[in-house]
């Protein structure tokens, strides 16, 4: 729709408005804009964690892309945030859903259950890493395999086995975040308009047919939305995996970002470093822009 | 004053003191600060997890002691106490990155093998004002040679030097075994008993790479050249690295270690394993026999001895030395003199002898009935075999391909060859980019 006010207002407008913005342009440019287009000056330098840059190339980019180990820490952190996503939005919509009934009903303890799973989310990383290692813990007397072995089933090798030290790193990673995504479809949930459920009970629906004609359809944009905000922060995640398994063993649980942490921390190699950043900023990026443009094509 | 009001007074008065004064005593210590928080001078301070802050409660209190003491003689200044986390590599890269951007804490713990690094990097500065020519000269050659630069400055305080050894439970191994067969033969029988046999690091942290290298130094193996070039996969050292692995394999696959191993990120896991009575020898520092004393009880610590790690031959032995140094990263002389200090009167002597550690001074030994005991001998020739980590600035990424490499051999996800071939490329490639 095109403007009915002539050019010259709008303009004026606009003139008007950005000294009101300046201060907030500012500090987004300050806090994340200046740090970086750091990244990308390092990127293209030479630096260490000891040594500021000498000069100016893409013989990093050059280094790291061809580094042989890449393949298999991509590989790694695709399993990782794949399986991650598909079982934090499962769980998340499960004990959303749960909730909404739970409260429609009238049951005693929800407030408490809500709680319960939110506690989880403000737990920090190193402290859940820390907490899954206790409970893995492959002693005799480790928590986990001392319970199963009470219903005669293991002992687990929960970390020192490979894949099932990726499995360990889900589940501390689902543990966590499992209740972001459950406040997202909590309330999506909510503003689905109660009515449509009991036209579709006059039509004589089950739950489960209404939960795959109602609820999905309408949380399909919360879905999409929860989707990149998941996957990004599990893209980022490395502090929990380095406190439970620190990438092992081996290089089994090593995830993007942690190999990232790696490489600035042990080899002190800034510059690779800053590039793998990049890497994983495009990675995230690219998901958001793809999922960006799904909603754009629905909306439309 | 009627009777009545002076009994109540005094009542007041001791019940003041009695309850009053503990309460100060332990607001001097907590888990930021050490001192008053008014006080007008600050010293940061970035330490261990093992000492203040122990999880070990006759530590935590010992040190806790140690430290107001400190801070009474010194009302003028506060410190404020920022730990370290267990990840020693990450750790030390961060406070080093830190301090040459300025930001760096003004004293810090600095681990032994790190210390050359610090020392490069030129952030270290000079504590000679704390320290006189005699106490410099008691310390052992190894160590003096570390703290000190070319114009004899002091440059850090190495407290405690320590070592590995090899604990066993004598009511299931009552020999110390001598080689690496005999360790093998006593954890297969061990484990026929229901025991894990030997437990040691095998996880992704430092202590897993340092505990195995004794391993391949034992067979003169080397990690670097005289220039600090990596070597570890050539020639002569190939073969003593990947006869190394293939010990530690053995073990893991044999069942004389349990796989479990490879998921062990910490000393501390022995203790537990030594407190519930399931395992029958490890591998860990000599610190840990002290903590033994003091977890179990005297009749179950009373099976636990210590002795040198076995060699591939009883006569080809080695074990890693390390420990750690405490060093100013301030250009103020009064805040680098107090760290001096810290180091002189908390740690060194007292801190020693209250942990059972190893002092790095002669005559530390003499002034303190804590070296008094058997084991302090079998120590003191053990030391004869130590090695301690090269100071090269790419140990620490040579320590890192380590630790994945072995992980990946005790899984069984790759065999020896091919995850030293790539350890060695990772680390030439680092290598060329220091």
């Amino acid at each position: 729709m095109r403007s009915s006010k002539p050019a010259s207002v709008q303009i004026r407008r606009r003139d008007r408005a950005l000294p009101w913005l300046a201060p907030a342009l500012l500090m987004l440019a300050v806090f994340y804009a200046v740090p970086v287009l750091d990244v990308f000056r390092l990127a293209f330098s030479d630096a260490t964690l000891v040594r500021a840059p000498t000069a100016y190339s893409l013989e990093t980019f050059s280094d790291v892309l061809t580094n042989a180990v890449l393949p298999e820490i991509l590989l790694t952190t695709l399993i990782f945030t794949g399986l991650s996503v598909v079982v934090l939005q499962l769980v998340g919509l499960m004990i959303a859903l749960l909730l909404v009934r739970g409260e429609r009903r009238g049951l005693h303890g929800m407030a408490a259950f809500r709680t319960l799973v939110l506690a989880a989310w403000v737990v920090p990383g190193i402290a859940n890493g820390l907490i899954w290692q206790m409970l893995f813990d492959e002693a005799p007397y480790g928590t986990l395999n001392s319970l199963l072995g009470f219903v005669g089933v293991g002992p687990v090798a929960w970390l020192s086995d490979p894949v099932m030290a990726m499995v360990s790193a889900i589940i501390a990673n689902v543990w966590q975040g499992t209740a972001f995504s459950m406040v997202v479809f909590y309330a999506a949930r909510r503003a689905i308009n109660p009515t449509l459920y009991e036209v579709a009970s006059v039509d004589g629906a089950n739950a489960w047919e209404a939960f795959w004609a109602i609820t999905v359809p309408q949380l399909r944009l919360a879905i999409a939305a929860n989707t990149i905000l998941v996957s990004v922060q599990t893209l980022n995640t490395f502090d929990s995996i380095l406190a439970l398994t620190g990438g092992g063993p081996g290089r089994a649980t090593e995830v993007l970002a942690l190999f990232t942490f790696n490489t600035v921390f042990y080899n002190l190699d800034l510059a690779g470093g800053s590039v793998l950043a990049l890497i994983l900023f495009a990675l995230g990026l690219a998901f958001a822009t793809l999922i960006f443009g799904w909603l754009r094509r629905e909306a439309a | 004053m009627t009777k009545l009001s002076f009994a109540t007074a005094f009542f007041f008065s001791v019940s003041a003191v009695s309850l009053g004064a503990p309460a100060v005593a332990q607001d001097l210590v907590t888990r930021t600060m050490v001192g008053l928080p008014d006080a007008p001078n600050t010293l940061t301070f970035r330490l261990t997890a093992f000492d203040l802050y122990s999880s070990d409660d006759a530590t935590r209190e010992g040190f806790e002691a140690l430290f107001t003491d400190f801070i009474r003689a010194r009302p003028d200044w506060k410190i404020e106490t920022q730990l370290q986390t267990a990840n020693i590599g990450q750790e030390q890269a961060r406070i080093l990155q830190q301090t040459l951007a300025g930001r760096g804490p003004d004293c810090a713990m600095i681990d032994s093998s790190q210390l050359a690094l610090f020392k490069e990097n030129g952030v270290l500065q000079p504590m000679n004002a704390v320290f006189s020519e005699e106490e410099v000269a008691d310390l052992f050659p190894y160590v003096r040679e570390a703290v000190t630069n070319e114009a004899g400055e002091v440059l850090a305080w190495w407290w405690f030097t320590d070592l590995r050894v090899l604990y066993r439970d004598t009511s299931v191994v009552p020999d110390a075994p001598q080689t690496w067969d005999e360790l093998k033969a006593a954890a297969l029988a061990a484990a026929g008993e229901g025991r894990e046999g030997i437990l040691f690091n095998g996880g992704r942290w430092e202590g897993t790479a340092f505990d195995w290298l004794a391993n391949f130094w034992a067979q003169g193996g080397r990690l670097v050249d005289d220039d600090g070039e990596p070597i570890f996969a050539d020639g002569e050292n190939r073969e003593k690295f990947l006869t190394a692995v293939a010990y530690v394999q053995d073990l893991v696959e044999s069942g004389a270690a349990p796989q479990r191993v490879s998921s062990i990120v910490n000393y501390d896991a022995f203790n537990a394993a030594a407190a519930a009575g399931t395992a029958a020898m490890f591998i860990g520092g000599n610190w840990q026999y002290g903590q033994l004393r003091t977890t179990l009880p005297p009749e179950a610590f009373a099976n636990w001895a210590v002795s040198e790690l076995p060699g591939p031959t009883a006569d080809d032995r080695a074990t890693g030395t390390g420990g750690w140094t405490i060093a100013a990263l301030t250009d103020d002389p009064d805040k680098a003199a107090l760290c001096g200090e810290i180091a002189k009167e908390i740690y060194a002597g007292p801190g020693n002898a209250l942990q059972g550690l190893l002092p790095t001074s002669a005559s530390l030994y003499e002034q303190y009935d804590a070296y008094d005991g058997p084991e302090f001998e079998l120590f003191a020739e053990a030391l004869q075999n130590g090695v301690s980590r090269p100071g090269a600035a790419i140990y620490p990424e040579i320590s890192n391909q380590i630790q994945i490499l072995l992980g990946e051999v005790l899984s069984g996800s790759a065999d020896p060859e091919t995850a030293l071939d790539a350890a060695a490329d990772a680390v030439r490639a680092a290598f060329e980019r220091l």
